[in-house]
């Protein structure tokens, strides 16, 4: 979260502290019934961190080694994924470059890496914002994300890095960067690609899982709140509703063809079928609305096949193949999992009802802009990088 | 744990959340849309739905959708121009309809059936604020805002039920809305909300639903129809047969109403082999609408509009 927040700090100092005074106000409205969560107890696991990671360590590796595991069947007899799963991940996308073909780490690497993560994730400047969650009685970790031996999400190639992009992907990137180094006196919602500020998606509903912080790639989600996945399965169906924006994938697993090349939506059409206990879906017919990008700057091309196997009663291992030919030279892969959250609900999320941000993050970003105040070398004015 | 980070999460995080994501890449130009392959015009597998799920219960499954005009106005109406005649014509001119309220008229206290009134004079209204009187507006419908319950079972759009045990949730295509139903384990809601906090139950073969915990900004129609954050709605859906749902609604309000009262109105199952619900994320679609007025959308000195 730190690192996020440093990169947009210099846009959004004040707009946030304005957002921020703003939530205050809604929560104390009459109306509003105080969230449960200040009166629950803290589990005590979760009371030192690194103990409580350890702890989480040892329960993963249990749940993954029993080796007789029986996959739980729904009473119509798909293998069962209902529940709620949690997304979120300290694993970097990508692997550090210095770390070659390493692909795990050992166990204490890997505990001290989640400890870093963990610990920087939950620590913020009180000058910019406060989100730090030891201010609201919570512990730097209690996100309900387990360590991993891997040393990244990407298992494919080998180096466990994206693949080179391709001609045209370089080109849209070279403009992208020097567009972000001219100043944008007319920038606004028209140009702002950003779709999770403007409430049209929230974070990392396809694929689930995108890589954690910090020195995470650009475009990866926080591990961090709103990480929960709900799998809703009835004949035919799998549904999944996401926390962040309660946005929502309907994925029919009866053997329906995809909707024709012309039918474009933000979340792609998905499609699903059983190999075994695994549901396959892929994922096509997305659109392309400059200057929103796709999944890491991908195009309309982009197609996404990922793999849901329950691995545990507490643990769903999650595979997805990305392929854009008009953005990579080659298709990539990711090989994680995700841990079941308790209780099995979500909450309703109304950005856009009462997308307060949006105006302050604009106008901070005009004012910005006109000002000449935005450092050209960083974040952009069209929100978008 | 997860209940606080999440119910935390409803009350600030969609406050704050434009502050603290910064996702997506560089910008790319429009993509083509040759080299997508060509679905299939192979039809669904034609399976009638069973009647009832394995547990024995009356089975909902399915993509279902009101037809009629209770979404412009609940109580019989006739047809009129619309709000914007001068530049819509016969396009944004509303169809006159019998209504759907037992007995032909909401009972309002008088005061009430005075906001009503004076809702439907603003019912084009938009006002984009930093505070809760981004709310005093027209109907939440325009901007994209969630519809509450019961107005999302009669919109123009389809929605599905997907049936389990303990849960039953319904997605409405409009904004990609969701309900979840709460079968066995029954609370008070915890938060309150735009869609309310469903509790279900069977009594024989309906399936019955409770609903509180609404935010108050909910409109029941484009006419101004409205109740306030104290509404009780109890819904009562029906199998009438394979493909048709009998839907009522009892809707108390203290506050707005002088008794309970009801609408009815029959559903229909989207039968087409190829129905399913098409995303209609709305908010890009009301961006110009709310906040072009404040300088927001395109800079006020650089309107290229």
């Amino acid at each position: 979260m730190r690192n996020r927040m440093l990169r947009t700090a210099s846009v959004l100092i004040i707009a946030t502290v304005v957002a921020l005074s703003m939530a205050v106000l809604v929560a104390q409205t009459p109306s509003a019934k105080p969230a449960p969560s200040g009166k629950q107890a803290l589990p005590s696991t979760t009371t030192d961190p690194e103990e409580a990671i350890k702890a989480a360590a040892d329960a993963f590796k249990k749940e993954t080694s029993l080796k007789a595991y029986v996959v739980p069947k729904t009473p119509w007899g798909d293998p069962d994924l209902r529940g709620v799963w949690n997304t979120a991940t300290y694993t970097r996308l990508q692997r550090p470059e210095e770390l070659g073909n390493k692909a795990f780490y050992t166990e204490e690497e890997a505990i001290a890496e989640y400890k870093k993560a963990a610990e920087s994730d939950a620590e913020v400047d009180p000058r910019t914002v406060h989100y730090d969650w030891k201010e609201y009685a919570m512990d730097a970790w209690q996100g309900g994300t387990r360590p991993n031996l891997r040393t990244s999400l990407i298992v494919s190639p080998e180096n466990g890095r994206l693949p080179p992009l391709v001609a045209e992907a370089q080109q849209r990137r070279q403009a992208a960067a020097a567009a972000n180094r001219q100043r944008d006196p007319a920038v606004g919602i028209k140009t702002f690609g950003n779709l999770y500020t403007r409430c049209v998606l929230g974070l990392g509903a396809l694929p689930l899982v995108r890589g954690g912080m910090p020195g995470a790639d650009s475009a990866a989600a926080a591990a961090g709140v709103t990480a929960e996945a709900f799998f809703f399965q009835s004949p035919g169906y799998l549904t999944i509703v996401m926390q962040s924006n309660n946005d929502v994938r309907i994925i029919p697993t009866n053997g329906s063809p995809h909707v024709p090349s012309q039918v474009r939506t933000w979340l792609g059409d998905s499609r699903g079928h059983w190999e075994g206990n695994t549901l396959v879906v892929e994922s096509t017919n997305f659109n392309s609305k400059e200057p929103a990008t796709n999944f890491l700057g991908s195009t309309d091309q982009l197609t996404i096949v990922e793999r849901f196997t329950r691995v545990g009663p507490n643990t769903m291992r999650y595979e997805y193949t990305v392929t854009d030919p008009k953005t990579w030279t080659r298709p990539w892969s990711v090989d994680t999992t995700m841990p079941r959250v308790d209780p099995s609900l979500i909450y309703e999320f109304a950005c856009h009802e009462q997308n307060y941000g949006l105006i302050n993050v604009v106008t901070g970003t005009q004012i910005r802009e006109r000002d000449g105040t935005r450092d050209l070398r960083g974040f952009g004015a069209r929100g978008d990088n | 744990m997860r209940i606080g980070l999440t119910a935390f999460s409803a009350l600030v995080v969609a406050a704050v959340i434009s502050a603290t994501a910064v996702t997506g890449q560089g910008q790319a130009p429009p993509a083509g849309r040759q080299g997508q392959p060509a679905a299939a015009a192979a039809p669904r597998p034609a399976a009638a739905p069973a009647a009832r799920t394995e547990d024995g219960k009356p089975n909902f499954n399915g993509i279902w959708q009101a037809l009629g005009t209770a979404n412009f106005n609940i109580e019989a109406h006739n047809a009129e121009p619309g709000p914007h005649p001068e530049i819509l014509g016969a396009w944004g001119a509303e169809p006159g309809g019998m209504g759907i309220v037992e007995g032909g008229t909401i009972p309002y206290k008088p005061e009430a059936l005075r906001k009503k009134q004076d809702n439907f004079k603003n019912r084009t209204l938009v006002k984009v604020t930093n505070d809760p009187h981004r709310f005093d507006t027209g109907d939440p419908e325009i901007q994209c805002y969630r519809p509450g319950v019961p107005r999302a079972n009669y919109m123009p759009f389809p929605f599905q039920i997907f049936q389990n045990r303990d849960q039953i949730l319904i997605v409405y295509e409009y904004k990609g809305s969701m309900r979840t139903v709460f079968m066995d384990k029954h609370q008070d809601a915890p938060v309150d909300s735009w869609m309310g906090w469903s509790n279900g139950r069977w009594e024989g073969d309906t399936l019955v639903i409770d609903v509180t915990g609404f935010n108050g900004h909910q409109w029941l129609d484009r006419a101004g129809n409205f109740f306030t954050d104290t509404a009780h709605v109890v819904e009562r859906w029906t199998r009438r047969d394979a493909d048709h749902l009998n839907y009522e609604a009892t809707i108390e309000d203290p506050a707005t109403y002088t008794r309970p009262w009801k609408i009815s109105f029959p559903i229909y199952r989207r039968v087409e082999p190829n129905a399913q619900l098409v995303e209609f994320n709305c908010v890009p679609f009301v961006e110009e609408m709310m906040y072009a007025p404040i300088g927001l959308y395109n800079p006020p000195n650089r309107s290229s509009r």
